[in-house]
């Protein structure tokens, strides 16, 4: 019983191939899913996808959006998401750093939210590059 | 001097020749109006008019199919993008199914269009079909209402002629940057927030391929009407059996859930419309270019005949005029 990921952004499809297990964050909490899975519509937040293909396991940074898991085939809708491998980690870890600093510099109450909102998907990624090494 | 002499005798001769040459240009049913008293008094239809006249076809042509290349190469960078895009909207529509026949009080018709023209008959379908809508709606029913968001310039210079009162938002210059998701889900919102709505109707032109556009609608229904066609049965039946995760309730995740599917559908519905635009301005400019060539070939036939006409009724002066002196 093989389980189907299948992972899009309005951009391209990510991803569309079958997986072992995979853990998901949701904004309530972390939740794992093996094959037949009870079915679930999921939100998630701002995080990192950890999938495992036989004995390795694989990262994503996802930018929030929805899943659902329903017969053995998982689909994830989000606005934006990058394969830990394709990310550069020079490049991540300045943008952190710039996204901590325009956080400090924020005035308003919208540039505190939108800085918070780079600020936690930089932060994302760093993991996301993190979680594999 | 002699020539001249020659030349004004023939004159005299003259009118009983040329009207042979002058009606069989007159019987070209194109030209009825080049005929003009030349600058040697003879009646003979210029050449310097039929050739401003190909000057300005051949310009013509040139545009048009230049016009067409630039909409090829549009077409391209845009195809791909849309066809990345169409796996987006499925499985909301498997989730929460596509209901155009859901019965609601508040339908809002979203109509995308061009902003610019020359782009074939894709934005008066599109027009017609959101009249349509609107004519279905308010036919079954006194309380059903019926609004209008429009983008693009040219659904609003349509729509905005008979049915004013209706519209609730006009939106243009959507192509200025190309077309990313942020930009599209920035508007979605806007519409959300400003616009009460039971069921959104999304009108588009679908692109099946270069040479055919078919005009579609895509239904997304709000959290109130899922939950109550959920309740029914039938297709959205299913949805109650899925357990939601997500900290919020139930309610709230739908909306969200809702509203991303508006977006997702918007971004598509947007993208498959620009492509359909640019196909359609490729065949319109294609068959403009085609047309504007028979003209030419029509008017360079008779611009033969002109110059031939006007070579023969010289030479017809000169030795009339040369016989008459000798003779």
């Amino acid at each position: 019983m093989t389980l189907n990921l299948c992972i899009l952004t309005p951009n391209r499809i990510l991803w569309d191939s079958e997986v072992k297990e995979i853990i998901l964050s949701t904004n309530s909490r972390k939740i794992g899913v093996f094959s037949n899975h009870a079915p679930i519509a999921a939100t998630i937040d701002i995080g990192i996808l950890r999938i495992r293909l036989n004995d390795q396991w694989l990262t994503m940074a996802l930018m929030g959006g929805f899943a659902k898991i329903d017969n053995n085939e998982i689909t994830i809708l989000v606005n934006d998401a990058e394969k830990g491998s394709d990310i550069d980690p020079q490049e991540a870890h300045q943008a952190l750093e710039i996204a901590e600093a325009n956080l400090r510099k924020a005035e308003g109450k919208r540039q505190t939210i939108e800085a918070n909102l780079a600020l936690r998907q930089a932060r994302t990624r760093v993991e996301a590059i993190n979680a594999i090494s | 001097m002699a020539m001249a002499a020659l030349r004004r005798e023939g004159r005299r001769l003259a009118p009983l020749i040329s009207p042979r040459t002058i009606t069989a240009v007159r019987s070209s049913p194109l030209y009825p109006t080049l005929e003009d008293e030349g600058p040697l008094g003879v009646r003979h239809i210029s050449t310097q008019v039929v050739r401003n006249r190909m000057k300005s076809v051949k310009n013509i042509q040139k545009i048009t199919k230049a016009m067409k290349m630039v909409a090829a190469s549009k077409l391209r960078a845009i195809q791909t993008k849309t066809e990345n895009s169409r796996g987006l909207w499925q499985p909301f529509t498997a989730l929460l199914g596509d209901l155009p026949s859901a019965d609601v009080k508040k339908n809002v018709v979203v109509t995308i269009s061009s902003d610019k023209g020359l782009c074939g008959g894709i934005n008066s379908t599109s027009v017609k079909i959101s009249k349509g809508l609107h004519k279905l709606n308010s036919a079954t029913g006194p309380e059903k209402e019926t609004k209008y968001v429009i983008l693009g310039e040219k659904a609003k210079a349509q729509l905005v002629r008979d049915s004013k009162k209706d519209i609730e938002l006009i939106i243009t210059e959507l192509q200025k940057n190309p077309l990313n998701y942020t930009q599209v889900s920035v508007l979605a919102d806007e519409i959300l927030k400003n616009v009460e709505y039971d069921a959104l109707r999304i009108v588009f032109n679908k692109f099946q391929s270069v040479v055919s556009f078919v005009p579609t609608v895509s239904t997304v229904l709000s959290t109130e009407i899922v939950e109550r066609e959920a309740e029914s049965g039938g297709k959205l039946g299913d949805l109650d059996s899925y357990e939601v995760e997500g900290g919020e309730t139930k309610g709230e995740i739908l909306q969200n859930l809702a509203e991303f599917q508006f977006s997702c559908t918007m971004f598509n519905a947007v993208l498959e419309n620009a492509c359909s635009e640019q196909g359609a301005r490729m065949s319109a400019m294609d068959s403009s270019s085609r047309n504007a060539g028979d003209m030419l070939d029509r008017l360079t036939l008779t611009y033969n005949r002109t110059r031939q006409a006007s070579i023969t009724t010289e030479l017809i002066e000169i030795i009339s005029g040369a016989s008459a002196l000798e003779g």
